[in-house]
């Protein structure tokens, strides 16, 4: 589906292009499809051959330099690395070579089944605050604000469902980013909600995004993800450093199913009141607020202010509450799928109890 | 909560400018409209203007578009103003005539001119192969009456619309031309893409040639060629006498034209066979069998009974196939176009500003 719906993109991207191209007065362009599978291919031919004829080049030298000193050195065995520059890697910063002479196995994956997380603490973060402003949306609404007013509704709502919830600002402060780690760690949050608005360049769009811990190769959310992270005193590369160490787990499970709870509510409140809006999906990235944290966590773009509408639906105090029913009702099928897990866990367990009681009798 | 949606809603309604999307496919003998609020309508391409004073003040209208149009053409001056599915060149007014019934298609997909608040987005479908300079004339007709314009080519919105994206041949039968594409995974180009010049205007010519050849007596005009055409076209095996009635002398009198029929329709298959088989060769080797099994045909004239089953048994020469006749070949061309300006970003619109 997802496929046929990327497929349909470029469709129009091409329709369109030929549009401009017909306006502006220019020749069709020819298949791009054609010319995209040439160029694949010139550019799959240059990287096998180029290290290929390297290597020969290397062989050949050798062995003329073996020659010329007289000595009959055999070459016993030849083994061509495989190339790995396909597909072309986007330019990275360089790991110091302390992490990378190091190698790690990867971690096996772990059932969050066998880590039952209980829901009583939720740490919600409203992003920004005292100095730092955030987003302004040319409408006069500032980021620090719109993400306060709706991390306090989101708090009163929660309340009322039992559980405990503090927030790392409730008021216009400023706040690092460890800081607010240092915050959830201490108060032994069991989740961390950190909330914040989102600015798109393209100001027609409209959409809400989720993130949680991880890497990333989109350079939108490493943009994304280093302005946020700006006020951390860390620089990507190092953030990515950390990262190495916190990967894998639960956790990242965690926050990815909670990420995807949040993410699947606010999306569908959000499109019953317009069908504008895009769902840009649950993404992984490294925010420093991410990484510091040890509970499952996730940072959710509720809104973008870039956008006319939701600016001024922004604006209104009944969007800001719309939008903290919908981060709850997130927050809350979460928590219903991790007491599932229980009684799968339970049920589990009663038949084992069972056959083994069988086996008794 | 849903109190709390609908106010959401009634807010965002508010607060955002009405987009109104547009499917149009402007065709030689029938164009159609479809559009995002839910409209789909059809009118017969003819434009008229009153001929003289004494027509004005009868008929009250400054100009008459389709159905009303034919229907009163002994008192207007009577435009049919696409040929071929573009603006006939060289006439000021069928360009006049153009705008008009693109005026009217907007209007009837409720874009009155009073609703200054709705941003108008239209795709409009033209013959595959028509020239540069025929779409620059298309914008400038439709200069004014929409906010952005995206032109396709016909069967492109027919393959959109029916999400034959791959592997697919749509054959698009009109009054005016024969539009062929091959969608094979990206925007077709150039080379994909066929018209003839021969489609259902050719019959309705044929046909009338043969009646009148047939029955010299008969006094039967183009138009009711076309009615018959319409009614009874077939090819293959005569499904039924074809009897008409036409003017002898005044007197009105019955004629077979079963054979005349035939002949006519069968006319256009050659054309359209070697066009289809010509593409189809042209196809990947490797995708050939799948192009094959899935070939589309549309259009108006798409409808002559048995002409699907005729291509179909051409296939066999190359190792067989399947053709699909579109159920609703009036609106599938509109309806794709909707589909494409509903799933064109708004970003890509805001390009296409006319």
């Amino acid at each position: 589906m997802a496929n046929i719906e990327r497929f349909k993109k470029r469709l129009i991207r091409q329709a369109v292009q030929t549009n401009l191209d017909s306006i502006e007065g220019r020749r069709p362009r020819p298949a791009s499809y054609r010319s995209h599978t040439l160029v694949v291919a010139a550019r799959a031919l240059f990287f096998i051959l180029v290290p290929a004829a390297l290597f020969a080049s290397t062989i050949v030298v050798s062995n003329m330099a073996s020659d010329w000193r007289g000595n009959k050195a055999e070459i016993v065995s030849v083994q061509l690395e495989k190339p790995t520059l396909w597909p072309p890697q986007r330019s990275r910063r360089v790991v110091p070579s302390s992490t990378a002479s190091n190698t790690f196995s990867i971690p096996e994956p772990i059932d969050p089944a066998v880590l039952p997380l209980a829901l009583r603490t939720i740490i919600l973060d409203p992003g920004h605050g005292g100095d730092n402003l955030g987003t302004v949306a040319p409408e006069g609404l500032v980021e620090k604000e719109v993400t306060l007013d709706i991390a306090e509704r989101a708090r009163d709502l929660l309340q009322q469902g039992s559980y405990t919830v503090l927030m790392t600002r409730d008021s216009d402060q400023s706040l690092s980013l460890r800081e607010r780690a240092e915050f959830a760690n201490k108060n032994r949050g069991d989740i961390f909600v950190s909330i914040h608005v989102n600015w798109i360049a393209n100001r027609e769009l409209r959409g809400v995004e989720t993130f949680y811990l991880g890497s990333t190769d989109d350079p939108y959310l490493e943009a994304l993800a280093a302005r946020e992270n700006q006020q951390s005193g860390y620089s990507l590369a190092d953030l990515r450093q950390i990262l190495q160490q916190v990967y894998a787990g639960v956790r990242q499970e965690e926050s990815r199913r909670l990420g995807e709870s949040v993410q699947e509510a606010l999306f569908a409140s959000l499109y019953s009141v317009s069908n504008t809006v895009r769902n840009r999906g649950v993404k992984s990235a490294p925010f420093g607020v991410l990484i510091w944290t040890e509970m499952p966590a996730i940072l959710a773009e509720v809104s973008c202010v870039s956008n006319r509408v939701e600016a001024r639906l922004l604006m209104t105090p009944i969007y800001r509450q719309y939008l903290a029913e919908s981060i709850v009702e997130g927050i809350e099928t979460y928590s219903r799928q991790l007491s599932q897990v229980y009684q799968v866990a339970d049920a589990v367990d009663e038949g084992s109890n069972e056959g083994s009681k069988r086996l008794h009798d | 909560m849903p109190w709390m949606k609908v106010a959401m809603k009634v807010a965002n309604d508010f607060m955002t400018e009405q987009i109104l999307n547009l499917g149009v496919d402007l065709g030689t003998s029938r164009s159609s409209v479809s559009s995002s609020n839910g409209v789909r309508q059809a009118v017969e391409s003819y434009v008229g203007w009153p001929s003289d004073m004494v027509a004005r003040k009868v008929l009250r209208k400054d100009v008459l578009i389709g159905r009303e149009a034919i229907d009163n053409r002994l008192m207007v001056d009577l435009y049919r103003p696409l040929e071929r599915g573009l603006i006939k060149e060289g006439s000021q007014q069928d360009a006049l005539a153009v705008r008009e019934l693109l005026r009217h298609l907007v209007s009837l997909a409720g874009a009155t001119p009073d609703r200054h608040d709705l941003k108008i987005q239209a795709v409009v479908g033209v013959p595959a192969e028509a020239l540069r300079v025929n779409k620059q004339q298309l914008r400038e007709a439709m200069q004014g009456i929409v906010d952005s314009l995206m032109i396709v080519s016909e069967p492109f919105a027919v393959a959109y619309g029916l999400e034959a994206l791959t592997n697919a041949l749509i054959i698009d039968v009109g009054a005016g031309t024969c539009d062929f594409c091959v969608m094979n995974g990206r925007y077709p180009t150039e080379d994909d893409q066929r018209t003839l010049t021969i489609a259902g205007d050719y019959v309705d010519a044929h046909l009338h040639r043969l009646i009148a050849a047939r029955y010299p007596e008969a006094s039967v005009s183009q138009h009711m060629a076309r009615n018959w055409k319409e009614r009874f076209s077939f090819v293959g095996s005569p499904p039924e006498i074809i009897e008409v009635t036409a003017p002898v002398q005044g007197r009105p009198t019955q004629f077979d034209i079963t054979d005349q029929m035939k002949q006519a329709c069968e006319g256009l298959l050659p054309a359209v066979t070697e066009t289809m088989l010509d593409l189809i060769s042209r196809v990947d080797p490797d995708f050939q069998e799948r192009v094959r099994e899935n070939v589309i045909l549309s259009g108006g004239t798409g409808l002559i009974r048995s002409f699907g089953l005729a291509l179909q048994g051409a296939l066999d020469q190359i190792g067989g196939g399947r053709v699909r006749v579109v159920a609703d070949p009036f609106h599938v061309g509109s309806d794709g176009g909707l589909a494409l300006a509903m799933d064109a970003p708004a970003s890509e619109w805001e390009r296409l500003a006319a």
